[in-house]
């Protein structure tokens, strides 16, 4: 019986030696690695599997940029059916391409369907999803660009903007949205289109331009500029055509 | 009585050998796979060894690497075939393996056994290497593995 424990602790300690210790980062690949020393880069080729304490990491041809030596990382690309997912971050992603800059904390992926999802807010598109997690920034382009958290839902063709940290929540600060066809955004009960949309967390306005329509409670505002106060949820709309009326609608809610 | 009183320690005894035995078979197994590898140009059967502890460097305006084997044979004019406890060192890396060619002219070493790279916080373990363009360029073959510290 002491032989048998003997045996079973010597497997264990095996299997201990094989698998990936803390702190460590292994990457496997099927068809080898290509190191450029000069140039201070490296390949990694076909079926590329990164796996460290915190993100995992697949896809077909990884490049990976470094700094002194190959362990000190300052720039990842990743090409193919990109998988990236970080529990430590909350962060979750599929991508053709994918560009992470380590000093910069900036993340891009790229292509037809990517998403990007963290635990608050979805990021959707056919362009690129740009996000830099040091300075709140954030960018989504192309077509099908779509930004959904629990109490916005934005879909436009250009979207960008701020997320700031509040109450270990991500919140928009910040907002810009284009869409040369017409831009749309669904905040709580209201639904608003218009070219541009912007909207600032200080002032708490959002603002609409050109081509604008505000729709609640069955009701449709058509004009060529509208604000909407989030705080009071109040809007105003104005028409280029002086002669219309501006319309002001409170809200008794 | 207790059912599991009925059951003979004897055989509870042997089958768990059974399993150890049988893991310990696996991992032997696959330890005896990576070390027996070929390399498909060194299948000439090199009777004679040309040069015992052969030593080499390639080089460059910014790196050398100097290149020790146990032995060596010349295949031609400039490719000399390096047998067991090969290694490559520079500053930055050293690579270890078992059979390289080396081609003075080229200054390039290419190996398709087995081979570890090791240099700071990193190893690679790869089913061989190419170096070229005088040391600037290394490419590790097959299914390879990098562990970053």
């Amino acid at each position: 019986m002491r032989l048998v424990f003997s045996i079973t602790i010597i497997i264990l300690f095996s299997f201990n030696i094989i698998a990936r210790e803390i702190g460590e980062t292994e990457i496997t690949t099927e068809d080898g690695i290509e190191v450029f020393q000069d140039e201070k880069y490296y390949l990694l080729k076909k079926n590329v599997k990164i796996l460290s304490d915190n993100f995992t990491l697949n896809a077909k041809d990884v490049k990976i940029n470094f700094d002194k030596s190959l362990y000190d990382i300052t720039e990842l690309n990743a090409k193919g059916q990109v998988n990236f997912v970080s529990p430590k971050f909350g962060l979750n992603s599929k991508s053709e391409t994918l560009k992470f800059v380590v000093i910069s904390e900036k993340l891009r992926v790229d292509g037809k369907n990517s998403e990007l999802i963290t635990k608050d807010i979805e990021m959707y598109s056919d362009g690129f999803i740009e996000v830099n997690n040091l300075n709140g920034d954030f960018k989504l382009e192309g077509l099908n660009s779509k930004l959904i958290n629990e109490s916005i839902f934005i879909k436009a063709e250009k979207i960008e903007g701020i997320f700031s940290n509040i109450e270990n929540q991500k919140e928009i600060t910040f907002l810009n949205v284009i869409d040369k066809k017409i831009s749309y955004v669904k905040n709580n009960n209201t639904e608003m289109y218009a070219k541009k949309i912007n909207f600032d967390n200080t002032t708490s306005i959002i603002e609409l331009i050109d081509n604008v329509v505000i729709i609640r409670n069955g009701e449709k505002i058509i004009g060529d500029y509208g604000t909407l106060d989030t705080k009071n949820n109040s809007y105003k709309i104005k028409s280029n055509n002086d002669t219309k009326v501006k319309v002001v609608i409170q809200n008794n809610e | 009585m207790n059912f599991f009183l009925h059951i003979n320690k004897k055989i509870i005894f042997f089958f768990g050998l059974i399993i150890v035995f049988s893991f310990l078979i696996i991992i032997f197994s696959k330890q005896i796979n990576i070390n027996n590898i070929d390399l498909n140009i060194s299948q000439k059967i090199l009777s004679n060894v040309d040069i015992a502890e052969p030593k080499f460097a390639i080089s460059n305006d910014s790196r050398k690497i100097h290149i020790t084997a146990k032995e060596g044979n010349f295949l031609n004019k400039d490719e000399i075939l390096l047998n067991k406890n090969v290694k490559f060192k520079s500053n930055d890396f050293s690579i270890e393996t078992e059979k390289v060619i080396f081609d003075r002219n080229k200054q390039t070493a290419e190996s398709k056994t087995k081979s570890l790279f090791t240099s700071k916080n990193t190893t690679i373990s790869s089913d061989g290497f190419n170096i070229y363009d005088n040391g600037n360029k290394i490419m590790f073959y097959g299914n390879s593995l990098i562990v970053l510290k």
